[in-house]
């Protein structure tokens, strides 16, 4: 389900230093209204770098962000909140000791009354948590329950209920579904989808693409701060995206040993030729930025 | 599309959920622990003690006035501890506004200003609220553990209580403070007592309790209450969605002063006079009464009659023995063990509390 | 955001400064050129804050203005016998031309004492250690003995017809407070319970106080050991209604002290003159290098200061004293 095709949330050649460390790269990516991006990569890749750029936490040092289609300087989380963009954590944002009505609310309590009178809404707080978590199907009988006596997957999901609440028109998920179990992964899909069918754009965030492709609209593959490749669902299957992902490094790496061993020697032709063939089977190669030294294991 | 919830047993928990819940949420409240803290060692003193006639009320109206100042520390103490930080200067910020006043007052001749009272008070006032910033500004801007910068704040503000005050006056301690323009307004306010059953019961109970209400529905009915609990419970997923942590923190570091003035003023006005050495200790005291309360050490749970509570507990002990008649040399070993028993009461309803 | 954090710390030094050059007196020869070209250091075992040593130390400023001299005031935060074994340690590898202490407990002072006499300072001792500072070396004591104070202080009360008398301590653990007491209670020659306070708390002395007043209904008498113990009791006396009734009275001054002693609902005040006490030892050490002689003393080169008892008949005319400080 798509709109008009004109993106929500856009980066442009989006790059962020640390020092001497180049955590972004010339980052591209977008996401539509009512659709799902998902952005994989293994650890150090640079997403959690991208996530907070695009949340308002970092400012980029390079590039453009572009909101509904207007460049954007992004002040703050807040700013960001403010504006639609709506981030949910590994953490959750959640204060495990509080109440779920007071965590729904938190940054945003409804308030009645004026001036030194002025009061947190506790009435509307606890009856509309638990109507927006009904929305999304989950059943609390009392808010009044501390978010940690809550499932991991139940978390999630209240989390997410939450920024939908709020009026986020973009939605980031940075790993929901890392810390739980196949079935609560799968209640947490299910909201994604939800959200998306609200016209919502997701950019969902995650390092398992057997979670992610059920979902996707299209994929964003991140390798040590580039962007190592955008399919929509139509260009790629699911065994090609798990490949691009797990073992992709390996096979590159083989295909440089190979190379090298076959710089002297009499099958050094056949080797050629097989070091071709590798190369060519994952795909684009990667650039000229490699580090120094040969990196044995696939996360970088 | 459907949307599917897990698979029942939901009647089942709906029931559970239902029959507990009234006495669940009385249980999981935070000051349940130090209530029944409080029930037991009343009970504790009134039988050891009811020969010393320690269920009266001229025992309570005791135990009440100990009570009052070290209630109004642990209240604004209990508030800062939600939020995930520590003043440790707050007895030091009470010292310094004291003899702020004293030496404000003081005639010109000894080396004071001369000043009417309610001037003094509100250069104290003003004073406080600076002292209180600062505690802000440097937690804030350091990043220091809260705990080591008050330390120091407390060192520094006891300090200049003590240099300044000597190298004016060549005194430690001030007084006379009832002939001083003003005071007869300021005993109503501060130092009014109230005789019911044959008991003298201090004005500075009313300002305890009044201070005690007020932390507690900012912290239950209002936006920054939430905000409160949102600094303390998760600092940085707070700040995410948008809670305004700096603001909160150094605003609860001014309302710590604030209380150490308010203590100050209404000793002063109550002991005609301060001195370099007054409030000492009493940020500790403070701190126990608001863990013995119910507060956590960590931060994001706790509250203000907890607090309240706790302080009541302190004052309980500390008079409950000297009623009870125990060899002075024993005080400290008795006050220590009571509150360690208190506060680990406090911990095993909690945890009872909150595995129901 | 680093901006930030160096205001910050800017902040903490530029209040370090204030607080370091408020307090000049401790320096002090005040405006006063160097007559004498002597170093002396002070070494007792009570802070500036306490009401009492302030008058002590404000002696030992008065002293170093009058002779012409530098003299340095050190003490421990807390009543800590290691801590100030430390000071004089530190102050004896600093090589003054003499040095000034107290000696609240000769056994943990005594090595470092010795020390300095070893390295040929002269020592004079006051306030405490007056039965032990001759065979550490020190040349003269000026001070009163604690105990003998409480002894008359207890006769008395003895006098005035107490039979039941209670002890306030407001520093629990310092030892001269504790000979106070044990005088008392020897001279009274009755039991005599010590009530701790804490001279930081004064609603929790008073309420202490009316505690004790209401548990014990045949008390007839009040000894408290200083100023900041002596006010909360009068609070907690006259809210009883027993201001005047019950025999009260206290060690150490203070101009309300003295005024209800003028009044009469205070018996007497015990005064150690330890304003002497800071003000003579300077004097005597700036005259011994410079010409060798010691004061005998009232015996055994025992200088008293106290205890003298200023009573109604004499109180009215030592408050100004009091107000200034010096008393």
């Amino acid at each position: 389900m798509t709109t008009d095709g004109a993106p929500l949330l856009e980066v442009k050649g989006v790059s962020k230093y640390f020092g001497s460390v180049i955590a972004l790269n010339d980052i591209s990516m977008f996401v539509r209204a009512g659709e799902v991006t998902c952005l994989l990569g293994d650890n150090g890749a640079g997403k959690s770098t991208l996530i907070k750029t695009l949340s308002g936490v970092y400012k980029a040092d390079e590039g453009q962000y572009l909101f509904e289609g207007e460049p954007m300087d992004l002040r703050s989380p807040r700013d960001a909140l403010e504006r639609g963009i709506a981030t949910v954590y590994q953490d959750l944002a959640m204060i495990p000791l509080l109440s779920i009505w007071r965590n729904f609310f938190l940054g945003s309590e409804p308030t009645k009354g004026w001036g030194p009178f002025r009061r947190y809404d506790v009435e509307y707080a606890t009856a509309t948590t638990r109507d927006e978590l009904g929305k999304m199907g989950i059943d609390i009988r009392d808010p009044d329950q501390p978010v940690g006596t809550l499932s991991g997957g139940e978390r999630q999901s209240v989390a997410i209920a939450r920024a939908v609440h709020f009026g986020a028109k973009v939605l980031i998920l940075d790993e929901p579904t890392a810390a739980l179990g196949v079935k609560q992964a799968g209640v947490v899909l299910r909201y994604i989808v939800q959200a998306k069918q609200r016209g919502i754009g997701v950019i969902f965030i995650t390092h398992n693409p057997h979670h992610a492709y059920p979902v996707g609209d299209h994929f964003v593959i991140l390798r040590r701060g580039l962007v190592y490749g955008d399919f929509t669902r139509q260009q790629l299957a699911l065994e090609g995206l798990v490949q691009m992902m797990a073992g992709g490094e390996e096979l590159e790496n083989l295909a440089h040993e190979l190379e090298q061993a076959a710089a002297g020697g009499t099958a050094a032709e056949d080797l050629r030729k097989a070091a071709a063939l590798l190369e060519a089977e994952t795909g684009r190669r990667q650039d000229q930025k490699a580090p120094e030294g040969r990196d044995p294991r696939p996360d970088g | 599309m459907a949307t599917e919830t897990a698979p029942p047993p939901a009647v089942a928990r709906d029931e559970r959920v239902r029959r507990v819940r009234l006495v669940s949420r009385l249980l999981s409240r935070p000051e349940l622990g130090a209530v029944v803290g409080l029930v037991v060692v009343w009970t504790f003193f009134a039988v050891i003690a009811f020969d010393n006639n320690f269920v009266s009320w001229a025992a309570t109206a005791a135990i009440l006035n100990r009570a009052a100042p070290l209630g109004i520390l642990a209240v604004a103490v209990a508030l800062l501890m939600i939020a995930g930080e520590f003043d440790l200067s707050i007895g030091s910020i009470l010292g310094f506004c004291g003899m702020a006043i004293m030496l404000l007052v003081t005639p010109v001749a000894a080396g004071g200003f001369g000043w009417a009272l309610w001037p003094a008070i509100l250069v104290a006032l003003v004073l406080a609220v600076l002292t209180g910033l600062v505690n802000g500004y440097l937690v804030i801007t350091t990043r220091l553990p809260s705990f080591i910068i008050t330390l120091g704040t407390l060192f520094i503000f006891r300090g200049l209580t003590v240099a300044i005050t000597r190298l004016r006056t060549n005194r430690t301690q001030l007084g006379n403070l009832d002939q001083v323009a003003g005071f007869d307004l300021a005993r109503k306010l501060f130092a009014s007592k109230l005789t019911l059953f044959g008991s003298t019961f201090s004005v500075s109970i009313l300002w305890w309790v009044g201070l005690t209400m007020l932390a507690t529905w900012v912290l239950l009915r209002t936006r920054q209450g939430n905000w409160i609990f949102g600094t303390g419970g998760a600092v940085d997923a707070a700040r995410n969605v948008g809670v305004p942590v700096r603001a909160v923190k150094i605003a609860l570091f001014v309302t710590t002063a604030f209380a150490g003035f308010l203590v100050a003023v209404i000793q002063a006005v109550q002991f005609t006079g301060s001195d370099t050495l007054r409030g000492q200790g009493q940020e500790f005291q403070a701190i126990i009464a608001a863990v013995v309360g119910g507060c956590l050490l960590t931060g994001g749970y706790g509250s203000a009659v907890g607090a309240a509570v706790g302080a009541l507990i302190f004052g309980l002990v500390q008079q409950g023995i000297v009623i009870t008649g125990i060899e002075g040399d024993w005080y400290q070993v008795f006050i220590g063990g009571v509150l360690v028993i208190a506060v680990i009461l406090n911990n095993f309803v909690r945890l009872k509390a909150a595995r129901r | 955001m680093i901006r930030r954090r160096w205001a910050g710390l800017l902040l903490v030094l530029a209040v370090f400064g204030a607080a370091c050059t408020g307090g000049g007196d401790d320096g002090g020869n005040g405006g006063a050129v160097n007559k004498r070209d002597f170093r002396f250091v002070v070494v007792t075992h009570g802070q500036a804050s306490d009401p009492f040593w302030s008058v002590a130390a404000n002696g030992v400023k008065a002293a170093a203005e009058d002779m012409g001299v530098q003299v340095e005031y050190q003490a421990p935060d807390t009543f800590d016998m290691v801590a100030m074994s430390q000071l004089i340690d530190a102050a004896v590898a600093s090589q003054p031309d003499g040095l000034v202490v107290s000696i609240p407990d000769a056994d943990a002072l005594g090595p470092s004492i010795r020390a300095a006499v070893a390295a040929g300072i002269p020592v004079i001792s006051m306030n405490s250690g007056s039965d032990v500072f001759a065979k550490l070396g020190v040349l003269v004591h000026v001070g009163q003995t604690e105990f003998e104070a409480g002894l008359i202080a207890g006769q008395r009360f003895a006098d005035e017809g107490v039979k039941n008398a209670i002890c306030i301590n407001q520093e629990v653990g310092n030892v001269a407070l504790d000979l106070r007491c044990q005088g008392f209670e020897k001279g009274l020659g009755q039991k005599v319970p010590v009530i701790p306070v804490d001279l930081a708390d004064p609603t929790g002395a008073q309420e202490t106080v009316a505690g004790v007043l209401q548990g014990q209904s045949n008390l007839d008498g009040i000894l408290t050991l200083g100023p900041t113990g002596a006010e909360p009791t009068l609070a907690a006396l006259d809210q009883a209604g027993l201001l005047g009734k019950v025999k009260f009275a206290t060690f150490d001054m203070s101009p309300r002290v003295l005024e209800e002693i003028d009044k009469g609902n205070m018996l007497f005040a015990i005064d150690q003159a330890q304003y002497l006490q800071g003000y003579l030892p300077v004097v005597l050490l700036t005259k011994y290098l410079e010409t060798g002689a010691l004061p005998l003393g009232s015996v055994d080169r025992v200088i008293l200061t106290g205890p003298q008892i200023v009573t109604q008949a004499t109180a009215a005319q030592v408050v100004d004293f009091s107000a200034e400080g010096l008393r």
